[in-house]
């Protein structure tokens, strides 16, 4: 059986994005709230009243689209949902270097401190994976549940 | 199919909700005991209130003043606890600032020292060497000189502040000032606005 490039990288995207996506959701899911919502806090863009709700159900959002894209069930739309997450977190990061914001962690990983600028070039990449996912996942791809379970 | 793929999907979307109920911890561990020159307050307080905070903080300077109205307004009701969470990583005299209230602490001066730290933070915040900043604040709240200088020297007090530091990782404290109330975790200026709330809620408990 020929393995098309196409296939190779869908995998490769799917596993990467999906892991970061479940592992980072995991992370502050566990971890206490209120330390997420202090770390978007300090982005000075939303209104107290949302920090809590965002920083309880964000890191299950993530978790969500992680595990459809390790998975591959419903891959394109799962990848789609990614880049949206993706550029989001690109948008408030920049946003936040052009404002001179100094962030000590992007607060992407619960307690575990990551540079922001650090954060920024790993965003643009797992950006780059979720689009090229669902640019090219038209099909179902392998090792897939959308090939497992086909759509009828 | 598409039921089975429906049924995968809300077996996907279950998962992540099951697997942080099972692990997610709500207890964080023990506060370890602090010596009484850390404690302000009333001792016997029904409420305590433990404070993670850094010198060198600009947050930590900001709330000083509310926490301070708070002791006021539930004298009685509340005692504060003062554990030392230097972010070194980011402030370069965070750790030597921490070090100097420790001696002060052990001159039982903590509170005024801890106080003239946090209103002259601008001046000796980005210092080279902060040194005759700390010695001049120790002279001003009346500490005993050598004593200060000989504790101040010596590596080994910095064991307590490493100590409190290990604490609030282990509480998963990732930003300074965070308070514990009750039940409850208040990080960053949180307290000015949430404080007397959580106070509240806590001597109702």
């Amino acid at each position: 059986m020929r393995v098309r490039t196409d296939d190779l990288i869908i995998l490769f995207s799917r596993l990467a994005i999906g892991g970061v996506l479940l592992y980072a959701g995991f992370m502050k899911a566990v971890g206490p709230s209120a330390e997420f919502a202090a770390a978007m806090e300090t982005y000075k863009v939303f209104p107290p009243s949302l920090l809590t709700p965002l920083a309880i159900g964000v890191p299950y959002v993530e978790m969500w689209a992680g595990l459809f894209l390790l998975t591959g069930l419903y891959t394109r739309q799962a990848a789609l949902f990614a880049s949206l997450l993706f550029i989001s977190f690109l948008t408030l990061i920049s946003s936040a270097f052009l404002r001179g914001i100094d962030l000590t962690s992007c607060g992407c990983f619960g307690s575990e401190v990551l540079s922001p600028r650090y954060t920024l070039i790993l965003d643009v990449s797992f950006l780059i994976l979720a689009l090229s996912t669902f640019k090219l996942a038209t099909y179902s791809p392998p090792l897939s549940l959308d090939r497992a379970f086909p759509r009828i | 199919m598409n039921f089975q793929r429906f049924l995968l999907a809300t077996f996907l979307v279950a998962c992540p909700v099951l697997a942080v109920y099972t692990v997610k911890q709500t207890n964080w561990g023990p506060v370890l005991a602090t010596p009484k020159s850390r404690q302000t307050g009333d001792l016997r307080a029904k409420v305590t209130i433990v404070e993670y905070s850094d010198f060198q903080c600009p947050s930590c300077a900001t709330v000083d003043p509310t926490i301070h109205q708070y002791l006021e307004i539930y004298k009685g009701k509340i005692r504060l606890i003062y554990k030392y969470y230097p972010l070194v990583n980011i402030h370069k005299n965070a750790m030597a600032s921490a070090h100097a209230a420790e001696c002060a602490a052990r001159q039982d001066h903590f509170w005024p020292y801890h106080d003239r730290l946090f209103q002259t933070q601008l001046s000796w915040a980005n210092l080279q060497d902060p040194t005759t900043s700390f010695m001049a604040i120790a002279e001003e709240v009346k500490l005993d000189m050598p004593k200060f200088q000989t504790c101040y020297g010596d590596p080994a007090r910095l064991k307590v502040i490493e100590q409190d530091a290990q604490e609030a990782q282990a509480h998963q404290i990732t930003a300074t000032p965070t308070f514990l109330i009750g039940d409850e975790r208040l990080v960053g200026q949180v307290v000015v606005t949430d404080g007397a709330r959580a106070i509240e809620k806590a001597l109702r408990q």
